[in-house]
C-alpha cells in the first residue's frame, strides 16, 4: 500500500501515514505561474494499492484540479487501486438545483473522480447522507462525532448542558451526538429565510437552554456568521456559556475574526481542513480525524 | 468579412454565454455578431464557483466563450459548471469556444509517471456535456483526438498577419524559436510572401520548470530583419533567448509574433531588456494592465475572427473555408 499527499493537507497525510505505519510516497507538485500544475509520481506504482489524501477546501478548484490529475498520473502508471481520501469534499452543498439554470456542480466532481480512475472514495461529514449515491463507486462516509462525542464527556459535566443544532438540516446529526452521550437533551436554532436574498427574517429557538451551557454541533463552519446569529440566540435566551464542535473548518473570510470577538466560548474543529497558520485564532482546538481515516484504510 | 452578425429572427436559437476569464473579448464577439451576452458566474465566500443562467436555453444552441486562462484552474472549472449547467436547462447544443487551452501542453507523457493533463481537461469538457469544441492555435492539433466530439482549430494568422503586413519590413526572414515550431513558421513564411527562414534550436532541461536556452541555429539572419513566430509565450525564456541569440548573429530588427501571450513571471521584465523591439500577440487570453501598456507589445483582437467561426458553426458553413491554408 502506497501512500500520496496532494498539496491541500500534508500534515494531516503525515498523520494517517503514521496511523498505517508507511510512509508518505513521494510526489513532485510544481505549480506554473499562471496557475497550472505539473505532477510527477516518483515511485513505481504498477499494481500497487495506492491512496491520495486531498482535501477540496480553499482554494478548492485548485485542489480539485490537482487531484484529478494526480489520480490520472497513477492510472496511466498502472495503480491497481486508487482510494481517495477527500476528508472536506468541496462543493457538496452544490448537490441539486435550488434554482433554474444552475448546475449540479457535486456531480460534475463526482464523474470527473470516477473517470480519471478513483477506485474508492473516504470523506468525512457530508453534508447531506444522499451524497454518496452520487458516486458510482462505494463511498466511504466517516464521522468526527465520535472524536466529539468524547471529548464533551471528558470536558462538561453533561447534566448542565445542551447540545445544539444551528439549524434544522442538522437536527439528525445532533440526534447521533445525543445518543452517543446518552441522550443528553438537544435544541434546535429555526431560521426563516428570504429566498431572494437569503437573508435571515427571524430565528427562534425549539427547546429549553435556560442556565445551561449550551454545546453547538454542526458539520462545517463556512463565515462563521451562523455561528455568531446561533451564539447570540442562545444567551438571549438564557444559555450560560456557548461552545462550538465542527468536523470542517473552512473558515472563509474573516470567521477567525469573527469567531474570536464572539461570545463563543470556544470553537473545536478537526483537521479534515489544514487551518492555515494565519486563520489560527486562540479559542481555536484542533483534533485530529487521522486515526478515524487510517483505521477506514486498513 | 461582410456579415458576421447573427439575426436573431433568423437565427432564433442562438445563445451566447461568458464566463469570467475574458469578458472583454466575449463583448467583443458578442458586439461583432449583434448577440445579446449573459455570465451567469458568481462565487461563494468559501471559494466555491457558483452558476445560474438567466435566459431561457429549452432547445437552444449555447455557445460558451471561455479561455482558461490565469487562474487556469478557477476557469476550467468555471467552464464546467456551465456546461453542465445549460446542459440541464435543456439546451440541444453546447459548443464551448476556448481560445485558450490551458494544460494544453501537457499532452503527453514526456516522462514515466506523469499524468497526460491536457486529454483530462478535454475529457472532463466532453464528459461535462460538451458537444463541440472550438479552439484557436491548440498546443498541439492531436489533441483534437482526445475526444470523440467534433473540435475546430482555427488559426490567429488571421489577425496576426495583417499585423505583421502592416509594420512593411523590407528583408524579412522568419525564424521558428525551437524545432517544434518549424511547420508554424513555414505556414507564416507563405502568408507573408518571405523567402527565406531559419531555426533556433534549443535543449530543454527537462528537471527544470520553464528553463530554456538557445543553443545553436540553422540558417542565416545576417543584416536581416527577424519574425520570431510561436504559439506562445508563458515566462518569454524561448522567444527572448531566441532574440538575444539572433542578435548576436547580426539580425537587425528583432520582432515576435504569438497567439497567446501569458506573460508570466518575470516575462515583462525580460522583453524589456531584451533584443526584441516589438511582440505582437492576440487577445486569446485576457491581458494584465502591465502588459497591455507594455511598450514593445501590440495586441490585435482575434474577436472577428471566433465571431465568423460562431456564425458558420451556427449557420452549418464551412470552417476550413475560414482558415486559410
Amino acid at each position: 500500500m502506497l501512500i500520496f499527499s496532494g498539496s491541500s493537507n500534508k500534515s494531516l497525510t503525515q498523520k494517517i501515514a503514521k496511523h498505517l505505519d508507511i510512509k508518505v510516497s513521494p510526489a513532485e507538485i510544481f505549480v506554473f505561474p499562471d496557475g497550472e500544475k505539473r505532477i510527477r509520481i516518483q515511485e513505481k506504482v504498477l499494481d500497487k494499492d495506492c491512496i491520495i489524501i486531498q482535501s477540496a477546501s480553499i482554494p478548492p478548484d485548485e485542489n480539485y484540479m490537482e487531484l484529478f490529475i494526480m489520480i490520472d498520473a497513477l492510472k496511466r502508471s498502472g495503480a491497481k487501486t486508487i482510494k481517495t481520501v477527500i476528508p472536506y469534499l468541496g462543493y457538496q452543498r452544490q448537490d441539486h438545483i435550488f434554482r433554474d439554470g444552475e448546475a449540479v456542480s457535486l456531480e460534475v466532481i463526482a464523474e470527473i473522480l470516477v473517470k480519471v480512475g478513483m477506485t474508492e472514495l473516504f470523506s468525512f461529514d457530508l453534508h447531506s447522507p444522499k451524497i454518496p449515491e452520487v458516486f458510482s463507486v462505494p463511498v466511504k462516509h466517516l464521522s468526527a462525532l465520535p472524536l466529539f462525542a468524547e471529548k464533551i464527556k471528558k470536558d462538561f459535566n453533561l447534566d448542565e448542558i445542551v447540545l445544539v443544532s444551528p439549524d434544522m438540516g442538522g437536527i439528525r446529526r445532533i440526534k447521533q451526538v445525543s445518543e452517543m452521550l446518552g441522550n443528553v437533551p438537544f435544541a434546535t436554532v429555526e431560521k426563516n429565510r428570504d429566498l431572494a436574498n437569503g437573508a435571515i427574517t427571524d430565528a427562534g429557538l425549539t427547546g429549553d437552554v435556560r442556565g445551561k451551557t449550551a454545546v453547538i454541533v454542526d458539520d462545517m463552519i463556512s463565515t462563521g456568521i451562523t455561528m455568531v446569529e446561533a451564539a447570540n440566540l442562545l444567551i438571549e435566551n438564557g444559555a450560560t456559556k456557548v461552545f462550538v464542535f465542527a468536523t470542517h473548518a473552512v473558515l472563509a473570510k474573516y470567521a477567525d475574526k469573527i469567531l474570536q470577538k464572539s461570545r463563543i466560548e470556544r470553537v473545536v474543529v478537526s483537521d479534515t481542513i489544514e487551518v492555515p497558520l494565519y486563520s489560527l485564532f486562540p479559542k481555536l482546538e484542533i483534533l485530529s480525524i487521522a486515526k478515524i481515516a487510517a483505521d477506514a484504510l486498513k | 468579412m461582410a456579415t458576421t452578425q447573427i439575426d436573431n429572427s433568423t437565427f432564433p436559437n442562438f445563445v451566447l454565454l461568458t464566463g469570467s476569464a475574458n469578458e472583454p473579448l466575449a463583448i467583443k464577439i458578442a458586439k461583432l455578431l449583434k448577440s445579446p451576452l449573459n455570465n451567469p458566474v458568481s462565487v461563494f465566500a468559501d471559494g466555491e464557483i457558483r452558476i445560474k443562467i438567466a435566459p431561457n436555453l429549452r432547445r437552444r444552441h449555447v455557445f460558451i466563450i471561455q479561455p482558461t486562462c490565469a487562474p487556469v484552474n478557477d476557469h476550467i472549472v468555471e467552464l464546467l459548471l456551465m456546461i453542465d449547467a445549460a446542459k440541464r436547462a435543456s439546451s440541444s447544443e453546447v459548443i464551448v469556444v476556448m481560445p485558450y487551452f490551458g494544460y494544453s501542453r501537457q499532452d503527453r507523457k514526456e516522462m514515466p509517471r506523469v499524468p497526460i493533463s491536457s486529454a483530462v481537461i478535454a475529457s472532463m469538457i466532453a464528459h461535462a456535456g460538451a458537444d463541440r469544441i472550438l479552439t484557436l492555435d491548440i498546443h498541439s492539433e492531436q489533441e483534437e483526438g482526445f475526444i470523440q466530439q467534433p473540435w475546430d482549430n482555427v488559426y490567429a494568422s488571421y489577425a496576426l498577419t495583417p499585423a505583421i503586413k502592416k509594420k512593411k519590413l523590407e528583408n524579412l526572414i522568419v525564424v521558428s524559436p525551437d524545432k517544434g515550431g518549424v511547420p508554424r513558421a513555414t505556414f507564416y513564411q507563405r502568408l507573408l510572401g518571405v523567402g527565406e527562414m531559419a531555426i533556433v534550436y534549443k535543449e530543454r532541461d527537462l528537471s527544470a520548470n520553464n528553463q530554456s536556452e538557445a543553443m545553436a541555429m540553422v540558417g542565416d539572419v545576417k543584416n536581416k530583419n527577424v519574425l520570431l513566430i510561436d504559439d506562445m509565450i508563458d515566462a518569454g525564456g524561448t522567444i527572448v533567448h531566441a532574440a538575444n541569440y539572433l542578435k548576436e548573429k547580426g539580425a537587425k530588427r528583432i520582432f515576435a509574433a504569438a497567439t497567446h501571450g501569458l506573460f508570466s513571471g518575470d516575462a515583462l521584465e525580460k522583453i524589456s531588456k531584451s533584443a526584441l523591439e516589438k511582440v505582437i500577440v492576440t487577445d486569446s487570453v485576457l491581458h494584465r494592465k502591465e502588459v497591455v501598456r507594455n511598450p514593445k507589445i501590440e495586441i490585435v483582437s482575434v474577436a472577428p475572427l471566433l465571431a465568423e467561426a460562431i456564425k458558420r458553426i451556427e449557420t452549418g458553413d464551412s470552417i476550413s473555408s475560414l482558415i486559410l491554408r
